[in-house]
C-alpha cells in the first residue's frame, strides 16, 4: 500500500474533525481514517448535553475569559491555562463553523443558535440541539467526511504503533472483515480513540467498546500518559447497565432514597439536597451503599431514584427519555416504581499527553480528543466541556500534522514485524495453556476497579487494586479466543480491547496511588484534601520494561491565581 | 438489607448462525439461557457470547440506543437489540419461550448477525447526502445562520435518523431491487432539501427521480412503522415527490406522470381507469412495446380491467370532491395566516 501522508485512528468527533480540516489545510494530502466501528457509531452521538460557547446569544454579557475561567475552576486549577485559552476562545468559531455545514443547532426566538445553563459554567452558554447533540454533530461531520472524499477504512482495529527510535513510522492494523494484519505506512498518526472508562465495566456508561485503545498502543510504543487517575463519576447510571439518567431527573424534584426509605440526602448537602454538586451527590450515594443501606440485586447494590410523586404526567411530559431508558434497559416504568440506580464512571480526564498543537512527545504522532490529555479538564471535567474539546482540539491537530507532514519520511514497516503480531494473534487461539474466559476476568477488572480505584480511594484499596490487576494479567496470558475464523472474529477484538483495558487500569492505579491528595474527581480518604504544594502537577506514566513508571510534568499558569474551588 | 428478587425464567434463543468460511449456508443455533426480567436481547446476546458461546458474532457498542450498530431482526421483525426487553418479545413468540434472532435483510451478509452496511453508505454519497453549504469555505465561522424554529421543525425529527438501517431491512422495494434508493436515503436527502443552508438541492434532486430513485417506493409504510426512532419516513418521501413535481413539472419522469394520472382519475371517478394506466405513465410507444405481451397472457387468462367506459364515477364523487377542494383551501389559507 501506498505510504498515507496522515492516518487518524478513530472516527469520532474528534477524528473526523481532524481529518476534515486536515484536507481544508491541504487538499493534496493522502488521509484516511482508521475506525474498528462505522464513524457514525461513535461514542460521541452519546452525548446529550451540549458543547459550550462564549457566544453571547442568550447572555449578551458573556466572555471568552468567563468560559475560561470557569473552565480552570472546574478543573480544580489543574488545567493547563494556555490550553483553556484556546479551547474557550476558538468556540465560538468551532460552533459558528459547525452551523455552516450543516449541524441543526436548536434556535431561539431570534433565530440564533440557542444556548442554555449548564452546570458549573456562570453564564448559559452550552449550545445544544435538544438532546441529541453529539448525534447531530456526528452525523455532520461524518456526512461532510463523505463529501469531501476522506478515505476510511471501516472495523479495522489497530493493534501497534510502528516506531523507530523517538518517531513514529505507520501502524499495523487488523481487518476485521477478513482476518488480515495490515500495515499502515504513514508520515503521521492522529489517535482519537475516545476515553478509556469503559474499564470499569458494568459500572460505566461508556460504549462497549471504549477500551482506550488508542491510549494503550500509544503507551506501550512508548509514549506517555498524563493524569490517568482522573476518572469522573456521575452520580445516576442504572443499575444493570450503567447507562446513565440525567441529572434532568432529579432536576425534576426526584428523590434518593435508601433501603431506611430516607431521604439520605439531608445528611450530605441539607441545603440542595438530590441538587448537590455531581462529585458530592456520587460520594454520598457510595456512602450509603458502602454503609449497608443500599438495596441488594444480582446485578450488584444500589440506591433507588423516585419519581413516582412527581406524577404520570410530570413524568410522560418532562422526562420521557429517563423513563423510555428506564423501562427499556431495567424493565421499570418510573410511574410506579422508583429506578435502581448507582454512580458511574462515565468519563476520563487523562489521557495520550499533547501540547496545545495535538503534538506528543513522538515525533509524528498526535492526539486529540478524549484519548488525549492536553489537558483542559484537569481534575474535572466541566459539563459542555467535552464535546467542545473533541472539536476544538480534533480541528488543530488535522491541521498540525497537514502542516507538518511533509517533514517525515515515512519508514519502512518490515515483513517480520507484521508476522510477529499475526504470531501474537494466532496465540489466543491455541487450546493448550488458554483456558480463561476474556468475560469473566473482564467482569472482574470492572469490579476490583470500582472498589479499590473508584469514587473512595485509600492506599489499602489501591494497594489492592494494583495486586488484582496484576493478578488479571497473568491470568489474562491464559486467556483463550475460542472463534478460530478469520472473518469478523468479535471473539479476538474483544480479548484484545481487554488487554489494553489491563494496561490501562494499572496507570490508573498507579496515579491513583501516587497522589496523595483530593483533587476533583480524584478523592482520597486518607488525603481528604487538596494539597497544592506537593500535587498542583500533572504526573506522567511511560511504558518501561512492561512496568508503568511515574513521572510528572507542571502544570501551565496564566493569569488565574490558585484558589479554593467552592460552588 | 433490603431483598430485591427478581422473576428468572429459562429462554431460548434461536440464533442464526453462518460463517463464510465454512458454511454453505446458514443455520439455526439454539441457546437456552435463564434470563432475569428487565434484561434487553443484546444482553442475553452478551450472556450466550461472554458464558456459552464465544464465537456467535454481532455488533453492538452504546448500548443505549443512539449509535445503531445491533439492528438485527428479533422474532421476524428489524430492531435494535439493546433496547427490546425480552419480556416483550416472550409475548410475540411463534414457538413458545423461542425467540428468534435474524440478521438484517437486504444487504450482504458477512457473518452470523452482522450484515455489510457499506451500500448504506455508498448510497449516502450517490444521493450527496450532506450539506453543501452556500457559504464559502473562507469565510466559515465567522458568523452563524439564521434559521427560523419552522425550519428547524421541519428536519429535526429527520435529523433523529441513527442510520441503524432497519428501515432497509424491512423495505419491500429494497427486497425486489438492491439499487433502489432506500428510505433511510430518502430520509436524509429530504433533510438536506429542506435545509435553507444547503446549495445543491437541484443536484440531489436530479438524481432522485432517476431510474431506482424516489419514485420507485409503493407506500408500503413498513419503513416507518418499523423505524426505532418513530420518524414519520413516508412524510420525507411524499416530501421528495411534491417538490419534485412542483418544481420539474408532471412531465419530467415517468413516476411523476403516475402519480399525476391517479390524481386525474381520483378527482374525476373516484377510482382508477387502470387499462390507459401505462399509455398515460409511458407513452403509446413504450407500452405497445413492453406490456403488450403481458396485456396478451392477462387477456389468456381473463384477467384484464375493465375498458375505459365502463369505468363510472363513484357514487357521490361529485359531492366529496366539493368538500375535499373546500377543506384543502381552508387549510393552506388556515397555514398562510399561521406564518404571518
Amino acid at each position: 500500500m501506498k505510504p498515507f501522508d496522515i492516518v487518524v485512528v478513530g472516527g469520532g468527533g474528534a477524528g473526523l474533525y481532524a481529518a476534515m480540516e486536515a484536507m481544508k489545510t491541504n487538499p493534496s494530502l493522502n488521509i484516511a481514517v482508521l475506525s474498528k466501528i462505522y464513524p457514525n457509531r461513535s461514542h460521541t452521538s452519546a452525548a446529550q448535553g451540549g458543547a459550550n460557547a462564549a457566544l453571547g446569544n442568550k447572555a449578551k454579557d458573556d466572555t471568552v475569559d468567563m468560559h475560561v475561567f470557569d473552565t480552570i475552576k472546574g478543573s480544580d486549577y489543574l488545567a493547563d491555562q494556555d490550553a483553556a485559552e484556546v479551547l474557550c476562545s476558538e468556540a465560538p468559531k468551532i460552533i459558528r463553523e459547525l452551523d455552516n455545514i450543516g449541524t441543526p443547532w436548536s434556535r431561539m426566538d431570534d433565530n440564533t443558535i440557542a444556548q442554555r445553563p449548564f452546570g458549573g459554567a456562570g453564564r448559559p452558554r452550552c449550545c445544544y440541539c435538544a438532546d441529541k447533540t453529539g448525534h447531530t454533530i456526528l452525523q455532520t461531520l461524518y456526512e461532510q467526511c463523505l463529501r469531501k472524499g476522506v478515505f476510511f477504512f471501516n472495523e479495522y482495529f489497530v493493534l501497534s504503533l510502528s516506531t523507530e527510535g523517538s518517531r513514529s513510522k505507520g501502524l499495523i492494523a487488523m481487518n476485521l472483515r477478513t482476518g488480515k494484519v495490515e500495515a499502515f505506512r504513514a508520515r503521521t498518526v492522529i489517535f482519537a480513540t475516545g476515553g478509556y472508562a469503559k474499564m470499569y465495566w458494568n459500572r460505566s456508561s461508556n460504549a462497549a467498546g471504549n477500551s482506550g485503545d488508542g491510549q494503550a498502543i500509544a503507551y506501550r510504543a512508548g509514549i506517555p500518559l498524563k493524569d490517568m487517575e482522573f476518572v469522573q463519576f456521575h452520580p445516576t447510571g442504572l443499575r444493570k447497565s450503567g447507562l446513565l439518567v440525567t441529572e434532568g431527573a432529579r432536576g425534576e424534584g426526584g428523590y434518593l432514597i435508601n433501603t431506611k426509605g430516607e431521604r439520605f440526602m439531608n445528611r450530605y448537602a441539607p441545603e440542595k439536597m438530590e441538587l448537590g454538586p455531581r462529585d458530592l451527590v456520587s460520594r454520598s450515594i457510595e456512602t450509603e451503599i458502602l454503609e449497608g443501606r443500599g438495596f441488594d440485586s444480582p446485578a450488584g447494590q444500589y440506591i433507588n431514584l423516585d419519581l413516582t410523586h412527581l406524577g404520570a404526567d410530570l413524568i410522560k411530559s418532562r422526562l420521557p427519555q429517563i423513563r423510555e431508558m428506564s423501562m427499556y434497559f431495567e424493565g421499570v416504568d418510573p410511574i410506579e416504581e422508583p429506578i435502581p440506580i448507582r454512580p458511574t464512571a462515565h468519563y476520563s480526564m487523562g489521557g495520550i499527553d499533547t501540547d496545545i498543537y495535538g503534538r506528543t512527545p513522538m515525533e509524528g504522532a498526535y492526539a486529540a480528543g478524549e484519548a488525549a490529555c492536553v489537558s483542559v479538564h484537569g481534575a474535572n471535567r466541566l459539563g459542555g466541556n467535552s464535546l467542545l474539546e473533541i472539536l476544538v482540539f480534533g480541528r488543530i491537530a488535522g491541521h498540525t500534522a497537514a502542516e507538518e507532514a511533509g517533514r517525515f519520511e515515512p519508514g519502512e514497516i518490515s515483513r517480520s514485524e507484521i508476522e510477529a503480531v499475526e504470531q501474537e494473534l494466532r496465540e489466543y487461539m491455541k487450546p493448550s495453556g488458554h483456558y480463561e474466559r476474556y468475560g469473566t476476568l473482564r467482569e472482574e477488572l470492572g469490579v476490583t476497579l470500582a472498589a479499590n480505584v473508584g469514587i473512595f480511594r485509600e492506599a489499602s484499596k489501591i494497594e489492592k487494586g494494583i495486586a488484582d490487576i496484576k493478578g488479571l494479567k497473568e491470568r489474562f496470558a491464559h486467556v483463550r479466543v475460542f472463534d478460530t475464523s478469520d472473518v469478523f472474529n468479535t471473539n479476538l477484538m474483544q480479548v484484545l480491547e481487554l488487554r489494553n483495558m489491563l494496561d490501562l487500569a494499572e496507570t490508573v492505579a498507579a496515579g491513583a496511588y501516587a497522589r496523595e491528595e483530593s483533587r476533583g474527581s480524584h478523592t482520597r480518604t486518607d488525603f481528604p484534601v487538596r494539597d497544592d504544594e506537593n500535587w498542583h502537577k500533572h504526573t506522567l506514566c511511560t511504558y518501561e520494561n512492561g512496568k508503568a513508571v511515574l513521572g510528572e510534568k507542571p502544570v501551565t499558569m496564566g493569569k488565574y491565581e490558585l484558589q479554593e474551588r467552592t460552588y | 438489607m433490603g431483598e430485591h428478587k427478581e422473576e428468572m425464567r429459562d429462554v431460548t434463543f434461536r440464533v442464526l448462525r453462518f460463517n463464510p468460511q465454512v458454511d454453505n449456508k446458514p443455520y439455526f443455533d439454539d441457546y437456552t439461557i435463564p434470563v432475569e426480567k428487565g434484561i434487553t436481547v443484546l444482553r442475553a446476546l452478551n450472556y450466550i457470547k461472554e458464558q456459552v458461546d464465544p464465537t456467535v458474532s454481532f455488533r453492538a457498542f452504546c448500548q443505549a440506543g443512539i449509535c445503531g450498530s445491533c439492528g438485527m431482526r428479533i422474532n421476524g421483525i428489524s430492531k435494535l437489540a439493546c433496547t427490546t426487553q425480552v419480556w416483550d418479545e416472550l409475548e410475540k413468540c411463534k414457538v413458545p419461550d423461542v425467540i428468534k434472532v435474524e440478521p438484517l435483510r437486504n444487504m450482504p451478509h458477512i457473518k452470523d448477525l452482522i450484515v455489510d452496511m457499506d451500500p448504506m453508505v455508498d448510497k449516502m454519497k450517490k444521493y450527496s447526502n450532506w450539506v453543501e453549504s452556500t457559504m464559502p469555505e473562507s469565510k466559515m465561522g465567522e458568523k452563524e445562520f439564521l434559521i427560523s424554529e419552522e425550519e428547524f421543525k421541519e428536519y429535526d425529527k429527520s435529523t433523529d435518523c441513527i442510520l441503524c438501517a432497519s428501515c432497509m431491512s424491512e423495505c419491500s422495494i429494497l427486497r425486489a431491487n438492491k439499487e433502489y434508493v432506500a428510505p433511510a436515503i430518502l430520509l436524509k436527502s429530504h433533510r438536506m432539501n429542506v435545509d435553507s443552508r444547503d446549495g445543491i438541492h437541484d443536484k440531489r434532486m436530479a438524481e432522485l427521480v432517476k431510474d431506482h430513485g424516489v419514485w420507485d417506493c409503493t407506500h408500503c409504510y413498513r419503513c416507518q412503522e418499523t423505524c426505532v426512532k418513530s420518524i414519520p419516513i413516508m412524510d420525507a418521501i411524499h416530501g421528495i415527490r411534491e417538490e419534485a413535481i412542483a418544481e420539474r413539472g408532471v412531465r419530467d419522469t415517468s413516476g411523476a406522470r403516475h402519480a399525476e394520472a391517479f390524481m386525474e382519475d381520483i378527482a374525476k371517478k373516484g377510482k382508477l381507469v387502470e387499462a390507459t394506466l401505462p399509455v398515460r405513465t409511458n407513452g403509446l410507444g413504450w407500452t405497445l412495446k413492453n406490456l403488450l405481451p403481458m396485456a396478451f397472457k392477462m387477456v389468456m387468462k381473463r384477467r384484464t380491467p375493465p375498458p375505459p367506459p365502463l369505468v363510472k364515477a363513484s357514487k357521490g364523487i361529485r359531492k366529496f370532491r366539493e368538500e375535499f377542494n373546500e377543506m384543502t383551501s381552508r387549510v393552506k389559507r388556515e397555514q398562510k395566516d399561521h406564518k404571518k
